[in-house]
């Protein structure tokens, strides 16, 4: 039952990730983005790594994609016409794409559950809390860095210029 | 055999009493609603189905599962249909860790507050895509608004949720509960000015007058659910009062003391202080004007995040003080 469910959602996520990048219309493709991560959410808590879960969604699904979804609806006109699929980096992508999952494969392993379960052994909010402040403190504070940098830009990008 | 499904059996019984808790409160709710705005507007409100029109939410529910299901043309058929849920299935999710007694409760997850917030919050989704799917202007424009409002007010919400967090020192809903055994929290000055800001913000959040924009009658006929009739209106309808019972439900149980009462039963207690909580909001709604979009998101980003992060540091010092 337990391994039927992960397949489950494993496949849901695989299903609607492939869904939101070979749809053509922008809108449904972010609804199906947003359904994808909410399956990754899913496998968070399947593997008991309850905080994790939640910030995804508050995060990714609360967050990032009600503000991509208010940027489509901002942008006139975008629902009329629909996305091309491919460009002149398709290729490359692709190549990316492949080494990428090569990687990936050789790092799972071959049988990505019980890997799973051997990594999901759940670590509490004070362990992670503290080292996100103590070891991990320089590259957090770089992130915070970018996403300041990216506000910044961001308001720039939006000024009208007077 | 049956040993092994068991707990799959059991789980799926508690599914079924949230699901039916969850529709006879939204029809009971529905009807306090329509009693208690005759009440504020000097009238009667339903009296002709059962005593004191009790029976009218049954009949409206008969009425709107037999309804037509109109689909308006041109209407995005995927996301027009798959709305409805994304509205609908946050808010009974959030009832996986409602503390309604000290073992009343689905599953008392670590992260329990956080889950009802993050869950909660995939709704905006859903309404865009009512917004978006339905093909009316108006419809969007209640979707657009709704969105705005609930990015803002999510932050001031988190904010105050986050100072009873800093004072229980627990994420657990009932971790919380029992740390509020000594004093309620709201009888604590730093943690009534949360409450406030709590109160505030979830009223932004589930789009209730004074900040109904995203609906409002007289410029948008009702926002998002504009062109949905029948089963998926009903959908839309019962989870607003879902959700209206889940902020009064976490507002209690973060700021009242949850279920906890001088005498049995602990639920009895959980549930008198929500529906305090709710009776509160709908005299609110049904004696405040509506507020204008700019005064809105002004008043979330220029006065209550502020305000929320004041609070913060001022628990903090006070935690730090106390040891």
């Amino acid at each position: 039952m337990s391994e039927f469910a992960f397949y489950f959602i494993a496949s849901c996520l695989c299903i609607t990730a492939v869904l939101s990048v070979t749809v053509k219309d922008v809108f449904h493709s972010s609804v199906w983005l947003a359904l994808s991560l909410l399956f990754v959410a899913c496998l968070y808590f399947y593997l008991d790594a309850g905080f994790l879960g939640v910030i995804q969604v508050l995060v990714y699904v609360g967050g990032i994609m009600t503000l991509f979804v208010f940027a489509i609806m901002l942008t006139s006109k975008i629902g009329d016409h629909s996305i091309r699929q491919v460009n002149h980096q398709f290729w490359g992508g692709l190549m990316v794409a492949i080494a990428l999952f090569i990687v990936l494969v050789q790092v799972v392993g071959g049988n990505p559950l019980a890997r799973l379960h051997a990594a999901g052994s759940s670590t509490d909010l004070k362990t992670l809390g503290t080292s996100l402040v103590t070891t991990y403190a320089l590259p957090f504070e770089y992130i915070s860095l970018l996403l300041l940098a990216a506000l910044v830009g961001a308001i720039v990008l939006g000024k009208v210029k007077k | 055999m049956i040993a092994h499904y068991l707990p799959y059996l059991k789980l799926l019984l508690k599914g079924v009493c949230v699901l039916s808790f969850i529709a006879v409160s939204a029809m009971f709710l529905i009807w306090l609603e329509r009693k208690v705005s005759a009440k504020v507007q000097n009238r009667l409100g339903p009296m002709i189905t059962g005593p004191h029109g009790s029976l009218q939410s049954i009949a409206d529910t008969v009425k709107l599962l037999l309804k037509e299901n109109i689909v308006p043309s041109g209407a995005d058929r995927l996301t027009w249909w798959l709305a409805p849920f994304f509205v609908t299935v946050p808010p009974v999710t959030a009832f996986l860790c409602m503390p309604f007694g000290p073992t009343f409760i689905v599953r008392d997850l670590n992260v329990g507050i956080l889950f009802i917030c993050s869950i909660t919050s995939i709704c905006v989704l859903g309404i865009f895509m009512a917004g978006w799917g339905s093909n009316n202007k108006y419809s969007l424009l209640g979707g657009m608004r709704s969105a705005a409002q609930i990015i803002s007010y999510e932050v001031p919400l988190l904010l105050s949720a986050l100072v009873v967090i800093m004072e229980a020192g627990t994420l657990s809903m009932q971790g919380i509960v029992h740390a509020q055994e000594p004093c309620w929290f709201f009888l604590k000055p730093n943690l009534f000015v949360a409450f406030v800001i709590y109160l505030i913000s979830a009223t932004a959040e589930v789009n209730r007058v004074p900040f109904d924009i995203p609906e409002a009658e007289s410029e948008l006929v009702a926002g998002y659910h504009t062109e949905y009739s029948g089963m998926k209106f009903a959908m839309f309808f019962v989870a607003e009062y879902t959700n209206l019972f889940i902020i009064s439900a976490v507002a209690a149980s973060l700021f009242l003391g949850g279920w906890l009462g001088p005498i049995r039963p602990s639920a009895g207690w959980f549930l008198l202080k929500a529906y305090v909580v709710i009776a509160f909001l709908m005299w609110i709604r049904w004696t405040l004007p509506r507020v204008r979009m700019d005064q809105m998101m002004s008043f979330a980003w220029k006065v209550l995040t502020p305000v929320a992060l004041l609070n913060v540091l001022v628990t903090g010092w006070l935690l730090v003080a106390k040891g």
